[in-house]
């Protein structure tokens, strides 16, 4: 089945005085990889809090498979599945805890041996979560993120932080999840992984959208030659002034 | 249900391996017991009519209700809190109440199985027998442990952040741990302290206990309503103030 699966209609966020987001819109569809990038303070984890109901936007919509989240919590969670930005796990839970735990939490949750097996954690099980490496955690919280079989998933920043071999191992894993259907929702700071991940892309600066399309689309618009520089463009970034 | 008692199984193991928990709410009450029947077990505690051996098993018998109560509850919940967990619960079909009732009965069990070790070291190695009604005496005690519950919880919803959680519990901790008697027995403080000690909720509670261990009613009611509006009161705050992030 096509069709919108996140839709973000006008949507405005202030805290205090400061306008976070400011009349954003966009739509991602069903089975894409869509990423919303921006620099720091840009507003996207804001954004990704008002879709899943977390922050009521001051203005506007946000409908995730239809529905405003924070009024059907419970009927988009068993669909959605998340990695927010700076979760911490209990202290002391071993990883085979976290995923019972996580996994309880679902009506028909997947078999997280399975999905341990995936990420390359099967021999991880007894670890306990604080003694995981930043690229085993980041990991971890994907499978956790899978856990409830979800139809979207959200991915905050997945692969800040990471080293080079464990931010590929992620990207592999991810391509395979985008095979399968799964829609993707991620923000990142890094071009090459918007690049090599995302069907579709959502530039933001300081809450408002510069520019959305295809890769393609996002480069020959700004007259660039790759994402980097493209970005770059779009944020206002002039070399030569240095 | 059984997605609960899953949920319920890991945070209680996550108690049972808790380091803090193990040394204040297992260990401390069960030394302090040993300690004092050694010194002074068959001594007579003022006008209680109770040896400090009897007095002192029914004042210790509530520390375990006290960490639980000023300690785990308002630290694992004030650290979920602040460390995302309520948050990504929050973001799954489940209730982040789950979790809050789990930790709360996690505590609870704690408190019982520190109780628990206390009676069978107090009955097999040093003789001690209840004057009063049993059943009686564990309605009391679990009444006591709902009231001090209610305390925690309020200050896991009052305070928003770790460094400010630190700082209440600790002001709140300790002098009802050492000043409401649950400790040091009441019956050596001087007459002001005692006072104070009779006000305190856990004091209140421990006065209740061992009035009942002795096998007497008087005054029960009163005190057991003065523990009920306690719980009610703080409840209801603690759920009206309640933040998941």
């Amino acid at each position: 089945m096509k069709g919108n699966c996140i839709s973000v209609k006008n949507v405005s966020k202030s805290f205090g005085d400061r306008k976070v987001v400011d009349n954003l819109s966009f739509t991602v569809g069903r089975g894409e990889v869509f990423g919303l990038l921006g620099h720091n303070g840009a507003g996207k984890s804001t954004t990704i809090d008002m879709i899943l109901g977390l922050k009521a936007p001051d203005e506007g919509e946000a409908t995730i498979l239809g529905m405003d989240a924070s009024r059907n919590r419970k009927k988009v969670f068993e669909k959605v599945g998340v990695q927010l930005q700076h979760t911490q796990y209990q202290s002391g839970i071993t990883v085979e805890d976290a995923c019972e735990e996580y996994g309880a939490l679902y009506k028909e949750p997947a078999d997280y041996g399975e999905l341990l097996k995936q990420f390359g954690l099967a021999g991880l099980r007894k670890s306990t979560v604080s003694k995981l490496s930043g690229g085993e955690r980041q990991k971890l919280s994907v499978v956790l993120a899978l856990i409830g079989k979800p139809e979207v998933v959200f991915l905050d920043e997945l692969t800040t932080g990471l080293d080079v071999v464990a931010r590929r191992e992620v990207w592999r894993t991810l391509k395979n999840l985008k095979e399968r259907g799964l829609t993707i929702f991620l923000t990142t700071h890094y071009m090459e992984e918007a690049q090599a991940l995302c069907d579709r892309l959502c530039i933001i600066k300081s809450g408002e959208k510069i520019t959305e399309g295809t890769i393609e689309e996002v480069i020959s618009n700004s007259g660039q030659s790759n994402l980097e520089e493209a970005y770059l463009h779009y944020m206002g970034f002039d070399e030569t002034e240095f | 249900m059984r997605r609960f008692l899953k949920m319920y199984k890991v945070e209680q193991k996550l108690f049972l391996m808790s380091p803090d928990v193990i040394i204040f709410n297992l260990l401390m009450p069960l030394a302090s017991f040993i300690l004092i029947s050694l010194i002074a077990g068959s001594k007579s505690a003022a006008q209680t009519g109770l040896t400090y051996l009897q007095s002192s098993y029914v004042a210790l018998s509530t520390v375990g209700i006290c960490c639980s109560a000023f300690m785990s509850i308002p630290i694992s919940l004030v650290e979920y809190r602040s460390q995302g967990v309520l948050k990504r619960m929050y973001c799954s079909p489940c209730s982040p109440t789950w979790l809050l009732a789990c930790d709360t009965i996690a505590s609870g069990v704690m408190a019982a199985i520190s109780t628990l070790i206390l009676t069978v070291t107090a009955v097999v190695f040093f003789g001690y027998r209840m004057k009063g009604n049993i059943g009686l005496y564990i309605l009391v005690w679990l009444l006591t442990m709902l009231s001090m519950f209610s305390i925690g919880l309020l200050i896991a919803s009052l305070c928003r952040t770790t460094k400010s959680m630190n700082v209440v519990t600790s002001l709140v901790y300790f002098p009802m741990l050492l000043l409401s008697g649950a400790t040091i027995p009441a019956e050596i403080f001087p007459k002001g302290l005692r006072m104070l000690a009779e006000v305190m909720p856990l004091g209140v509670g421990i006065k209740m206990l061992k009035t009942v261990s002795a096998g007497s009613s008087a005054g029960v009611l009163p005190e057991m309503a003065v523990l009920v509006a306690i719980a009610v009161v703080c409840s209801i705050i603690s759920v009206k103030t309640f933040k998941w992030e």
